[in-house]
């Protein structure tokens, strides 16, 4: 079986290995594709294998573009990386069948960051993605790692798209492209057939231009009621029912809500016109009856640090099987006696912020350096994950419910009364700290400044919490719209989709 | 690693798993002659059975035409190249210096899955034939752990005595290595399934005589991991990989560093493997690479007062028993005599060569990997119920010890038979010994000519006798039609070869002496080859091979004729107090020579020429 798949040349354009294989210190270097946006990678189909079973009854036709990282049979798999050039799968990811059967028209593979670690879709072999909303001329960026999913949606060329968010890589382009990126409860979709970066904050997210068909897709099919027997992460059945008895299933009227406002989210790097959006955003809910107030997340600002100490672990990890062996090209030397074997293949295939990353990971996994690092952000995580517990009114379903002591709180928090501070449905913040940037500007910054774009998305991910990210116009007459994100409670997926939709028509009018 | 020729390979093997000099009856006789420990004090009744006071142990045997003075300066020349080698015969102890072992077992479980996916596990099967998506790492595939091969690793554990934890993890275990396609292999690193087990070790396992009557050793921990790929190397640089390998179920047992013999160390392997075949959790032995141990040696001054042991370097994969305490004792001996020069051990991972003398140097601290232990994110925890812990418990297979005791006590076998009915054809030759005897006694009860059961140890001791030496004589053949055969035991006990109806059926004609030995053995033969048609009795009818014994009369005048002529031999049978049985055996084989030979049963021929005796010297 492997050795036919080997051997299956996977449909890829021919010149990128010469581009790539550029000595490159720092950044990829950047090249113009063919397409003005650079967001599909194949579009050609190969007939796949297996046939697929007749449509479920209440199928509605659609296009769908689907993430490089998710293995599909009609076209190749290969994250964007050189190292899976060759690389078609030999089978089909359990969230695109589940789309297929729905009716899903698979239109192409998307362009992203190698591996999905980037934040703007610029670590590709295929070059970067553009954001279709700059002005002629202009590259800016699309946002990342599924940038070129978002494209598709935004050009109107797919319906839905899927992509991947690990730290905020669904929710970030969807800001950037301004159209709406959703991200569901960790271990509702299946990520069987997902290309790992990071297992453990790994999702399959959707993106779309409106909310509705996302909420009709996950909700009205019974996609969120789905197990994957082949996931080990995707929750049973009996999970899945417990967790929905213990969220309310539609929405209250605006005025029985409570929209957290989370004050650790207003940093200083925030961009003044997107502060103003937020602002006005909240302040629309509150004259519709909602009720805003400010919360405290503590832990989060240690967010980014446990994340990216996390993330480059696992990633270091996953991406061990890519050494020229099964997986990768193999250089022509290496072989000899006391020359390693792999390193040529992982030198050549990868690209330098994927090289960074697994050495990040390698490092904070060593001996030495675990109970430094990997063991201390996983603390973190889990102290994150306590403080939304604590401000959300709904208990989390996954956890027996807990009792907050007021002593374990920092003492500058505010009470609402004796019994502690206020607890909310929702919590509302924008998505980006900043309008995506031009990519002549990202190639200047150092790559931590990169990783600073991800601090207020990385939070809902590390707790494994929904978050969508839609867009809302910014003040007069500025380019782009500014994306706003609501995160709910786990399992709290149905009623926040169905406030950001109530967010996103209230903005509009 | 280079080929060894199938002979030296098989007499690795043979002295491995069943020394004629090793384990099993290589006790000396000063350790006899005093214990070290007062035998009331050991809860081990049995030992005064167990023992088999062999003479020492000769060690290698030299050829008999060499000069004594050569030898000797040979072996001085040998000490001198390798350094204060003593004679295998002492080999368990340097003076002055402590040894201190721990030992790391990896075993293959039996289960009919892999660890993490469901293709199924096989030996021998076409290459790459049983390889699921997540065997070979394809990207976006998932682990899935099998609930099923939880119990043989919980049986293995139980066997141990080991403490089964209600929560354990997985790990994962990061080198490159061709044979391991995702970079990592899956194991139990933080929360192993079981912890704190232990097992004992008896004098009659053959440990070394400086460990008394027995020995306990603990076990820290036992863990869950993943198999690698096997590597067909082919000529030049080119490797095969079969991945039908990868991920089937392994256990590692880990014991702790309290062993301070080599042939302790050794034998703790064998009962080991024994266990772990008893109780199904793992089939095949060392011999077919069922079974791998890693041993870590370390040796400090005898008179070191501190606490702290010596620096410890590992031997990687010893593929043998003996190859285990070989290599322990090279080790041991290397060490010894870099400290005594003033060196300094360096904590290193070392290799061992089948049939060589020293340990080689692998790789040294500098160049050991950080495997980089992490959580398996997909993995959930594994929780283990304690219902299904006391259901394995309760229905868990005799363990050998019990087994060797019932067998030596109920069945009168010796210890020595006992062990090795045991340990045959991993544990089938035993039940094949226990589908014979139920026969044979079947038999023995349905006969109307006695009126009870005769004594069990009686026919026991003779079936198993049958089935160990005899059934063994079969395929030592090198010629003929009988050159290159093999016995084949099922592990219910069954075999194709001598079926047991057959045995039991000659062996019940065998034990009531309507047949002779010889003419048994020859109908086994018969068996084994298929020459029979129509089954025993209808051979021994066909053939009229009865044994018509000679009257009690005939007996008497045989005596007489062959005392004819030997006044000299009988002059010594005149001392009572030194009975001559030699002689008297000359005498017996002359009646038999005399006689016809297929009608005389050489016991009774001996009575009868006791008796004679006897009444020549007018003693009755």
């Amino acid at each position: 079986m492997t050795a036919a798949i080997v051997r299956r040349r996977a449909l890829i354009r021919t010149t990128w290995r010469e581009a790539y294989s550029q000595p490159s210190i720092g950044q990829v270097p950047l090249r113009r594709s063919l397409s003005t946006f650079n967001h599909f990678v194949a579009s050609t189909k190969v007939e796949p294998k297996s046939p697929l079973p007749p449509l479920l009854p209440n199928a509605k036709p659609f296009r769908l573009a689907v993430k490089d990282n998710i293995a599909t049979e009609e076209f190749p798999t290969q994250c964007a990386s050189a190292i899976l050039g060759e690389h078609a799968s030999p089978f089909e990811a359990t969230i695109v069948r589940q789309l297929r059967l729905r009716g899903a028209n698979v239109v192409g593979k998307t362009n992203m960051d190698e591996f999905g670690m980037g934040s703007h879709s610029v670590n590709s072999i295929h070059g970067p993605v553009r954001n279709p909303l700059a002005a002629t001329g202009e590259d800016v960026s699309a946002g990342g790692s599924s940038g070129g999913s978002a494209v598709a949606v935004a050009l109107d060329e797919a319906d839905i798209a899927l992509g991947t968010d690990t730290g905020g890589s669904v929710r970030l382009p969807a800001a950037y492209t301004g159209i709406t990126g959703y991200k569901p409860s960790y271990g509702m979709l299946s990520r069987f057939g997902v290309v790992p970066y990071a297992n453990s904050l790994d999702t399959v997210g959707l993106l779309a231009r409106d909310v509705e068909p996302i909420r009709e897709l996950v909700f009205d099919t019974g996609l969120y009621q789905e197990h994957d027997p082949h996931d080990p992460t995707s929750l049973n059945v009996e999970a899945r029912q417990r967790c929905s008895k213990a969220c309310p299933p539609t929405l209250p009227s605006l005025s029985q809500l409570t929209i957290g406002i989370p004050v650790e989210y207003n940093i200083d790097e925030l961009d003044p016109s997107i502060r103003a959006a937020w602002v006005a955003t909240a302040s629309v809910l509150e004259s519709q009856g909602a009720r805003v107030v400010p919360v405290s997340l503590p832990s989060i600002k240690e967010a980014l640090c446990a994340y990216y100490i996390l993330a480059p672990a696992e990633a270091s990890s996953n991406l061990a099987k890519y050494d020229g062996v099964r997986y990768g090209v193999r250089g022509p030397g290496g072989d000899a006696a006391g020359e390693t074997l792999y390193s040529e293949a992982r030198g050549a295939g990868f690209g330098a912020e994927v090289k960074r990353r697994i050495l990040l990971g390698t490092y904070s996994l060593s001996s030495e350096a675990m109970d430094n690092y990997f063991i201390q952000a996983q603390k973190i995580r889990r102290l994150i994950q306590q403080d939304f517990d604590r401000v959300f009114k709904l208990d989390n379903p996954l956890y027996e419910p807990r009792q907050f002591d007021l002593s374990e709180m920092s003492a500058d928090t505010a009470l609402e009364d004796k019994q502690g501070p206020a607890q909310v449905d929702f919590l509302l913040s924008p998505t980006a700290p900043t309008y995506p940037p031009k990519l002549s500007d990202i190639q200047k910054r150092s790559s931590v400044d990169v990783y600073m774009n991800d601090v207020l998305t990385v939070p809902a991910s590390l707790a494994g919490l929904p978050a969508i990210s839609v867009p809302v116009k910014a003040e007069q007459g500025h380019q782009f719209p500014a994306g706003i994100q609501l995160i709910a409670q786990y399992w709290d997926d149905r009623r926040l989709l169905a406030l950001a939709d109530k967010v996103v028509k209230l903005m509009a009018a | 690693m280079s080929r060894r020729s199938a002979g030296e390979l098989s007499r690795y093997l043979l002295e491995g798993h069943l020394s004629h000099r090793g384990c099993i009856n290589g006790r000396r006789l000063s350790s006899r002659a005093a214990p070290l420990w007062p035998s009331l004090r050991h809860p081990y009744a049995l030992r005064h059975l167990h023992t088999q006071p062999k003479p020492a142990a000769t060690g290698v045997p030299q050829p008999a035409h060499v000069p004594l003075r050569k030898q000797l300066k040979e072996q001085a020349k040998q000490a001198k190249k390798q350094g204060k080698k003593k004679s295998k015969g002492d080999s368990q102890t340097v003076d002055g210096w402590e040894l201190t072992v721990g030992i790391e077992i990896h075993a293959q479980l039996n289960t009919s899955r892999k660890l993490f996916s469901p293709a199924t596990t096989s030996f021998n099967d076409e290459p790459n034939s049983h390889v699921a998506l997540f065997d070979v790492a394809m990207p976006g595939s998932q682990p899935l752990f099998q609930k099923e091969t939880l119990i043989p690793a919980l049986r293995a554990a139980l066997a141990l005595n080991c403490e089964i934890q209600p929560v354990s993890r997985f790990d994962r275990k990061h080198y490159f290595w061709w044979d391991q396609p995702s970079g990592y292999q899956i194991t139990q690193f933080y929360e192993p399934f079981a912890k704190k087990g232990h097992i004992t070790l008896l004098a009659r396992d053959g440990i070394s005589a400086e460990d008394g009557e027995s020995v306990t050793v603990g076990i820290k921990q036992v863990q869950l991991e993943q198999d690698t790929a096997k590597t067909l190397a082919q000529t030049g640089s080119v490797h095969w990989l079969d991945f039908n390998r990868v991920g089937v179920p392994l256990i590692e047992i880990i014991t702790e560093p309290e062993m301070h013999h080599p042939r302790t160390a050794a034998v703790l392997v064998r009962k080991i493997q024994l266990l772990l075949n008893t109780v199904d959790s793992c089939v095949s032995g060392m011999e077919t690479g069922g079974l791998r141990a890693d041993v870590n040696v370390s040796v400090r001054r005898a008179d070191d007062g501190s606490k702290t042991l010596g620096t410890r370097t590992e031997i990687k994969n010893l593929s043998t028993i003996k190859a285990v305490e070989d290599a322990i004792i090279a080790e041991r001996d290397r060490q010894i005599r870099e400290l005594e020069a003033g060196n300094v051990i360096a904590g290193e991972t070392r290799g061992w060569t089948i049939g060589s003398k020293e340990t080689r140097r692998l790789r040294g601290k500098e160049g050991e990997v950080d495997y980089r232990y992490m959580p398996d994110p997909d993995l959930p925890p594994l929780v283990i119920g304690n219902d299904l812990v006391q259901s394995l418990q309760q229905s868990l297979a005799v363990l050998p010890d019990t087994e060797l005791d019932r067998l030596v006590m109920h069945y009168g076998l010796t210890p020595k038979d006992a062990l090795s009915l045991i340990t045959l054809d991993n544990g089938s030759r035993v039940q094949y010994f226990y589908r014979v005897l139920a026969l044979l006694e079947g038999k023995l009860r349905a006969d109307a000519d006695l009126a009870e059961l005769p004594d069990a140890a009686s026919y026991s001791t003779l079936a198993a006798n049958w089935i160990l030496h005899e059934l063994g004589r079969l395929t030592t053949y090198k010629a003929g039609p009988l050159a290159s055969g093999d016995l084949s035991f099922t592990q219910l006990g069954e075999c194709a070869q001598v079926p047991e109806e057959d045995l039991s059926q000659l062996l019940y004609h065998l034990h009531r002496k309507d047949i002779t030995g010889k003419v048994a053995k020859e109908l086994l033969i018969a068996v084994y080859l298929k020459e029979l048609e129509g089954g025993i009795l209808e051979a021994i009818n066909a053939n009229d091979l009865w044994f018509k014994e000679i009257s009690k009369e005939e007996y008497n005048a045989l005596a007489e004729s062959a005392a004819e002529g030997e006044d000299k031999v009988l002059e010594e049978f005149a001392d009572e107090q030194k009975y001559p049985q030699g002689k008297l055996m000359y005498l017996v084989g002359k009646m038999m020579r005399l006689g016809p030979t297929e009608r005389i049963d050489p016991a009774t021929a001996e009575s009868a020429m006791r008796l004679w005796i006897e009444r020549f010297h007018g003693r009755q």
